[in-house]
């Protein structure tokens, strides 16, 4: 069924149309409304894209444009989407929390006529940049809230243009001729979808993916992960983020299964829960949220609740990840097990809304140990993959049976990785992109002669398992004066670990020792100060805190001992660190729109902080641009601590191991 | 400001009207000869010091306090005091200076509160939640989940109030005057204790509830700021007396109304 989909259809209006055919009277899409969940079958959904398709050609979209896709999941946007791509149009999804700047900047490089947009929010930051866009003609809305008052020349509500399309459809038989011919003649290796970087290296490019292409990737992995008509996803990540594209999308409509949206942002926890999803894509950061949370609402159960929870949970610490993995358990932890799922895990997941997850997967960053063992010990069958939008997202995934933490997997079904000498990952794979957008010079730097796709990764595949392991950026691995080869993500990522440390900024390139600057998680640590009558007024009070101080030192100095026993990062010992007076925000240009921090900007930002970690000083002030959301500016002054480290001596005694 | 073509329903006719309304407590006058009129479709705002005399106003308006003198013309039918099953009937809801909600209750089933007058079936057939009483309450419900998304407080849907903040049971708030679908809704001082952020989202609502649903709208505020954006039309009062009426660029020029909240150098 999937396999015969690459042979029958090489873009995605042909699978829409094969999926009303072959699964029509099942669902294809589900969105919660007024409260209630609505359901469209994919008989339904192939109506109302084919009226939509007719509608927008109506209005002048052609097949080689361009039309901008802004807002959150939503079944209309989504149909936008494939609306647009049945006419040969490329859709080009944009973060619906892009500020102006960065919505201007995407739509104009990407030469858009047309827009479609979620509502009234997302219509007033166009508007305000739309002397930026001289190319933009309409923008169509699927939330009418608001906009009465507004100047209609530029906007349409998707219904009536989808109404109009219908009318368009019933009173002329040939135009649904038209658009069936419309379909045939889109072609596999056509532009499919241009899904733009979040930018964690520069400006943003725009990843240019073909349908044939993304449809063969998306083959693959449903086929790997043994996905079907019958699988739910909810889809809640950004919808200009290629993790969306690929794992909601292009594998929905790849398999048939059915796509749920969240009422809104804020409800997706709930409504994950009332959907159960069978297939389950989460960032490390949001897993690591969840047991936070989790966490903090235990400290308040009961003293036997407590106790239990913690019991079952060393139990499933155990042997939980043994029996996930298929491998011989004992008989009494058989039973333990199945004990703790009644008393514990299944009550657990029910309320994360993992009950009927059969897959899991979690990418981007690196995951914590703790944080990785602990969902697989509760029986979530959690997996790791590493990908970029460049390839269509999967260059490795872990297989069931075989997962570790600190390793990405192997290479997916018909992936080529190479590792170049300088430790570079490089790989070539079905889902790869044609070039980036407008630039064949961006193109043909990361392309190798022999056609490879260079991922700017350092990384190597482990001995013992032959997964690849991904260390860091290529370009960011640097050196200290003496010589020691520092990776400061992998720093930043062992300190992260910590529930309370939320972000770390390491720095050592370059420099006589390595320093970080740190940003406390405000969850873990307010719980921590209401427990501990720690009062405070503010993040900037809590951050400065001594206790705080103490706390985070004792962290650093764990991170220190565990590096010490490593041979090759002993000289990574941080020997200063401080805690940051404010969160990191994307807003203020400091964490790209995928959370990922960018440690040159923050650099230079943060200049007389880290002069101060590297004079000796005790302390120093910082005065920083702050951006509401509303764009606005203001300033935040502080004077910040700075905390020395004694060095841990390496112990030199072999069984000492981190 | 508010555009100034508003929505449809201004029509400019008189909603309610107050003439020579004058109230008194024992010997203590709180309201002398004031009148003035709310038309349809405005905003209207009630502005004074403390004790001028403006939730005395309101609570006239919607029948909790009966003046001793005074003629309450509403919808066109002229009455010498106003009942508040009158004014609930007739289509005047309000929200509270401080917030009036059944706390142990969802926020849901709070706005559902709302309702009650315009449930038809009785308890019985509410207990039973059988037949028409079901189709009854699945109608009403849809209802309210349109006020939860206008709100947009789906996340709390569940949530009882006691464990919301105040922005939130604000909000809440309003969804329940919202929920009686009122021709006049009166709000006693809105944005009281609320942060900046809050007073936003507030007078966003406010706004949207006058353009989308075409509610009139009467209000009492302190913040001068939030009042002189949002309303069309301004009545201040001092002392129990009217001494001014107008736009907000009239009411701010004139000479009575700045020596009254600044005093007067004698």
């Amino acid at each position: 069924m999937a396999s015969d989909a690459a042979a029958t259809a090489d873009t995605f209006p042909k699978l829409l149309i094969r999926n009303a055919r072959l699964y029509g009277a099942r669902p294809a899409m589900r969105h919660k409304d007024l409260g209630i969940w609505q359901t469209w079958t994919w008989k339904e959904v192939e109506e109302i894209v084919r009226a939509y398709a007719v509608g927008l050609n109506r209005l002048g979209l052609k097949r080689g444009e361009t039309i901008a896709i802004v807002g959150s999941n939503r079944p209309k946007l989504y149909w936008s989407v494939m609306a647009a791509q049945m006419l040969g149009a490329v859709p080009v999804p944009v973060y619906a929390d892009a500020v102006a700047d960065e919505l201007s900047f995407v739509l104009a490089h990407a030469d858009v006529r047309f827009a479609a947009v979620e509502d009234q929010e997302q219509i007033d930051k166009i508007q305000s940049v739309l002397d930026r866009l001289p190319k933009l003609e309409l923008m169509f809305y699927d939330e009418a809230r608001g906009l009465r008052d507004y100047d209609h020349a530029k906007l349409r509500a998707m219904d009536n243009v989808i109404a109009d399309g219908r009318k368009a459809l019933a009173a002329d038989p040939k135009l649904g001729q038209w658009l069936d011919a419309e379909i045939a003649a889109g072609k596999g290796s056509d532009p499919s979808i241009i899904l733009y970087t979040s930018g964690t290296t520069g400006a943003s490019k725009g990843v240019v993916l073909s349908g044939e292409r993304s449809i063969k990737a998306a083959t693959d992995t449903v086929i790997f992960d043994k996905l079907t008509e019958n699988d739910v996803a909810l889809a809640y990540l950004p919808l200009a983020w290629v993790g969306d594209h690929y794992l909601n999308y292009a594998q929905g409509l790849v398999a048939g299964f059915c796509t749920a949206c969240p009422e809104s942002a804020e409800t997706a926890m709930s409504d994950l829960r009332e959907i159960g999803p069978s297939f389950y894509f989460a960032p490390p950061r949001t897993l690591e949220v969840l047991l936070t949370r989790m966490m903090i609402r235990m400290e308040d159960a009961s003293r036997l609740k407590k106790k239990m929870f913690h019991y079952f949970l060393g139990v499933a610490r155990q042997y939980g990840e043994r029996i996930l993995n298929g491998e011989s358990v004992p008989l009494k932890g058989r039973l333990l097990y199945a004990l703790g799922n009644v008393l514990v895990y299944a009550p657990l997941k029910n309320v994360l809304g993992f009950s009927r997850v059969r897959v899991a997967y979690t990418a981007g960053e690196a995951i914590g140990p703790d944080l990785f063992a602990f969902y697989r010990s509760i029986g979530l069958n959690l997996k790791q993959l590493y990908g970029q939008t460049e390839a269509f997202l999967y260059v490795t995934a872990q297989p069931d049976g075989a997962i570790y933490s600190d390793t990405v997997g192997p290479a997916c079904p018909n992936v080529d990785i190479r590792i170049a000498e300088n430790g570079e990952v490089l790989f070539k794979s079905p889902g790869m992109f044609i070039g980036y957008f407008k630039d064949a010079a961006k193109t043909a730097e990361v392309t190798t002669p022999d056609g490879y796709v260079m991922t700017g990764d350092a990384g190597y595949f482990d001995e013992k398992t032959g997964h690849l392991k991904i260390i860091d950026r290529a370009k960011d691995v640097g050196r200290l004066n003496d010589g020691t080869m520092f990776p400061p993500k992998y720093i930043e990522n062992k300190l992260k670990f910590f529930p309370d440390i939320r972000e770390a900024v390491a720095y050592g390139d370059k420099r006589d020792f390595v320093t970080v600057m740190l940003n406390i998680d405000l969850t873990a640590v307010s719980s921590w100060a209401e427990r501990n009558n720690v009062s405070y007024g503010s993040y900037q009070e809590l951050a400065g805190h001594p206790l705080v101080y103490a706390m985070m030192e004792k962290h650093v100095a764990e991170v220190n001992a565990a590096m010490a026993a490593d041979k090759m990062l002993a000289g990574n010992q941080i020997k200063r660190f401080l805690i940051l007076h404010k969160e990191l925000d994307a807003d203020d240009g400091e964490l790209t729109r995928t959370q990922k921090v960018r440690r040159g900007f923050v650099a230079e930002r943060y200049k007389p902080l880290i002069d101060a970690l590297y004079n000796g000083a005790k302390e120093a002030d910082i005065s920083t641009e702050v951006t509401f959301e509303d764009g606005r500016k203001g300033t935040l002054a502080a004077r910040v601590k700075i905390a020395d480290m004694q060095p841990v001596v390496p112990s030199g005694t072999l069984g000492k191991a981190a | 400001m508010r555009a100034p073509d508003g929505p449809p329903v201004t029509s400019g006719d008189v909603l309610l009207s107050i003439d020579n309304v004058s109230l008194s407590f024992g010997g203590v006058k709180a309201i002398s000869g004031v009148s003035f009129d709310i038309r349809k479709g405005e905003i209207r705002a009630i502005i004074g010091p403390n004790g001028a005399g403006k939730t005395s106003m309101l609570n006239i308006i919607n029948g909790f306090y009966h003046p001793q003198q005074g003629i309450i013309t509403f919808k066109g039918e002229a009455r010498t005091r106003m009942r508040p099953h009158d004014a609930a009937d007739g289509g005047i809801a309000r929200t509270f200076q401080n917030v009036a909600l059944f706390r142990g209750m969802s926020a849901l089933d709070n706005i559902m509160a709302g309702r009650t007058l315009k449930m038809k079936r009785n308890m019985f057939w509410q207990m039973l939640r059988i037949g028409p009483a079901l189709a009854e309450e699945v109608e009403h419900r849809h209802r309210v989940e349109e006020i939860i998304d206008f709100l947009k407080i789906q996340e709390i849907r569940r949530t009882p109030v006691s464990r919301l903040p105040y922005g939130l049971q604000k909000r809440v708030e309003l969804g329940r005057a919202l929920a009686m679908e009122p021709e006049l809704l009166l709000f006693d001082e809105p944005m009281a204790g609320m942060n900046i952020e809050e007073k936003e989202d507030m007078s966003r609502f406010i706004l949207d509830v006058n353009e989308h649903y075409g509610t009139t709208i009467a209000l009492i505020e302190h913040d001068m700021g939030v009042v002189m954006d949002l309303s069309d039309r301004v009545v201040v009062l001092d002392h129990g007396i009217k001494i001014a009426d107008g736009t907000p660029a009239e009411v701010k020029s004139n000479q009575a109304v700045i020596d009254a909240y600044l005093g007067v150098a004698h």
